[in-house]
């Protein structure tokens, strides 16, 4: 009788580990293909960015990087000028978003009275989540027009017999432009560094600034000398986050830089960048030449954001690891 | 248990010099919490005192009240009057970072800063004087000595400070505190985190150290305040129990809590 009652039991069991197991491999599996499936999506963009720019890169070949003739009637197509673009502002946005960005950061971790702090945390990662689009139609329709009638020919003005700075500084004052992007750009990308900033700085051991307060220092001191060397690593990748963020930046850019394919020196006129020439484009390209040549742009595009991305995240990485140990 | 402290180590009874800190009436609170209850104490110059008691007694916070370094915190006050050389350091007008290079402070934990072991002694020297390369490779090097590190770091002096061991950065620490001549030296459990030897190298350096500064020491391990300190305070939940000099706070205490906590009894 009870040998009955214990068989049956271990039936029962069988059947539920069964049942488990089952259920297991089938979760197993499933978040396992939900993990592929981003690599599977980041293949076939890749895969289908290199066979669509295909055309055009093997008919200018190097030249494609090096010209920036940009000339949709002839169909020869050079991307000099949309590179320079994307370049120049995302490293203007970053001179001038790091400083700033640093400062707030430096602020909230060191000076600021504790009852702010928790308001300009916020107010910095809402600046965060304002849509790029809201930044694209204040800056076309407020903020350049506010440069063209101020910045601008004060810029141009005090430049005027500085040689050099001239060349940088020059040209009629459209309002529009490279500077223009990159100063949206640097408010667009300013609470990413200096939010992630700020996590660096609070990874600061209470001690190590206690002992440098204890020989004397000030705050001012022991930013520069303690806190900021200590977390170099992060602010590094914190920064590149953000440049990534900035090169690939499309809405707001396309809407106050002009979308001129003349290259030229001054930072004041009208230029373009990789995105805004895509997003400008893509709708008026009817030659199969044309449109491998946006695909190429793309892939060029996705080649720095993707290094820059990779750097960044080593550098974080880095910087977890060693406030681990 | 009962004889935890070898006698023969305990210094002999000095007259002691002019009292360099006077404490008088201190409270202190964090946030609502009061921590430290009406101290008052007078440390005399030239000379180690240890501040002993079991945990949150109080005595880490009375050493933090003694360079200010508290005020870094929001919510921490102190009440009361510290005088140093007759001076109350707990007026508003006290220059905080002329205190504080006047009470240097070692940590528990070693704390070299991110640079290289000449310039985690030559920062803290540049920042209150003006001094020449070579006048500042002296300065360097008689504060790496003073601390017993200089033959050990004499071939690296450009290497990272975190490049050293455990005990050396603690040691480091010291020379960097001395580099500024300080006039107080606070240690706040300097070689709780240490290995025996290096403690003993810490606990030398101490003995050293006592002809030039008016050295407070708090420390959890009774036989290193028996054997660095030559006053020694009793500390317990806030307050001061007793205060006297060592030997006689090991050997025959007035408080029954003192002998209870010194023969290891609570705490």
């Amino acid at each position: 009788m009870t040998l009955a009652i214990a068989e049956r039991v271990e039936s029962r069991r069988d059947k539920v580990v069964r049942h488990f197991a089952l259920t297991d491999t089938i979760f197993h599996w499933a978040c396992r293909s939900a993990a592929v499936l981003v690599l599977i999506i980041l293949g076939g963009v890749f895969f289908s960015l290199v066979s669509g720019s295909w055309a055009a890169l093997s008919k200018f070949g190097p030249a494609f990087l090096t010209t920036d003739r940009w000339s949709p009637v002839t169909q020869t197509f050079g991307a000099l000028a949309p590179i320079y673009g994307t370049l120049i502002t995302s490293g203007i946005a970053i001179l001038i978003a790091v400083p700033v960005g640093i400062g707030i950061a430096v602020f909230l971790t060191e000076l600021c009275p504790r009852p702010l702090r928790r308001p300009i945390a916020i107010a910095v990662e809402l600046l965060a989540g304002i849509p790029s689009i809201i930044y694209g139609i204040w800056g076309l329709f407020v903020f350049a027009p506010f440069l063209q009638a101020t910045l601008q020919p004060f810029l141009i003005e005090v430049f005027a017999n500085v040689p050099v700075l001239n060349n940088v500084f020059a040209g009629p004052p459209y309002g529009i432009g490279i500077l223009t992007s990159s100063l949206i750009l640097a408010i667009m990308i300013l609470p990413f560094i200096a939010s992630i900033t700020k996590d660096v700085f609070d990874t600061v051991p209470g001690v190590l600034k206690e002992s440098a307060y204890g020989i004397g220092c000030t705050t001012w001191e022991v930013v520069r000398r303690i806190v900021i060397p200590h977390t170099r690593v992060g602010i590094m990748g914190g920064v590149m986050l953000a440049l990534g963020r900035a090169l690939g930046e499309t809405m707001a850019v396309t809407f106050v830089i002009g979308n001129s394919h003349r290259l030229s020196a001054s930072i004041i006129a009208p230029g373009t960048t990789i995105s805004a020439t895509i997003a400008n484009e893509f709708t008026e390209a009817d030659a199969d030449i044309y449109v491998s040549s946006l695909m190429s742009l793309g892939l060029i595009l996705f080649f720095i954001t993707f290094i820059i991305l990779a750097v960044a995240r080593y550098m974080l990485l880095r910087m977890s690891r060693q406030a681990g140990a | 248990m009962t004889q935890m402290v070898s006698l023969d180590k305990i210094q002999p009874q000095q007259s002691v010099g002019q009292p360099k800190i006077e404490i008088k009436n201190l409270n202190f609170y964090y946030g609502e919490t009061k921590a430290l209850k009406n101290i008052s104490l007078q440390l005399p110059e030239r000379s180690v005192t240890a501040f002993i008691g079991p945990s949150g007694c109080g005595k880490s916070t009375l050493l933090r009240v003694l360079n200010r370094i508290y005020e870094l915190y929001p919510k921490q006050r102190a009440e009361g009057e510290v005088l140093v050389d007759g001076k109350n350091i707990l007026d508003r007008d006290q220059d905080l970072n002329l205190l504080r290079t006047k009470v240097g402070m070692v940590f528990q934990k070693p704390t070299p800063f991110p640079m290289s072991i000449y310039e985690n002694i030559a920062f803290g020297v540049r920042l209150y004087e003006q001094v020449s390369k070579s006048e500042m490779d002296e300065r360097v090097e008689a504060a790496l000595r003073r601390a017993a590190l200089w033959n050990e770091v004499k071939d690296k002096l450009h290497a990272g400070g975190t490049s050293l061991s455990g005990g050396q950065q603690q040691r480091l620490c010291i020379a960097r505190t001395v580099a500024v001549k300080p006039e107080i030296i606070l240690l706040d459990e300097p070689a709780s985190a240490l290995d025996p030897l290096s403690t003993a190298k810490i606990e030398e350096l101490i003995d050293e150290l006592r002809a030039d500064y008016t050295i407070v020491i708090v420390t959890h391990n009774m036989q290193q305040a028996a054997r660095v300190s030559r006053q020694t305070a009793f500390m317990y939940l806030g307050e001061l129990i007793e205060f006297d000099d060592t030997a006689k706070i090991f050997t025959s205490p007035q408080e029954k809590r003192t002998q209870d906590y010194v023969t290891g009894r609570f705490g």
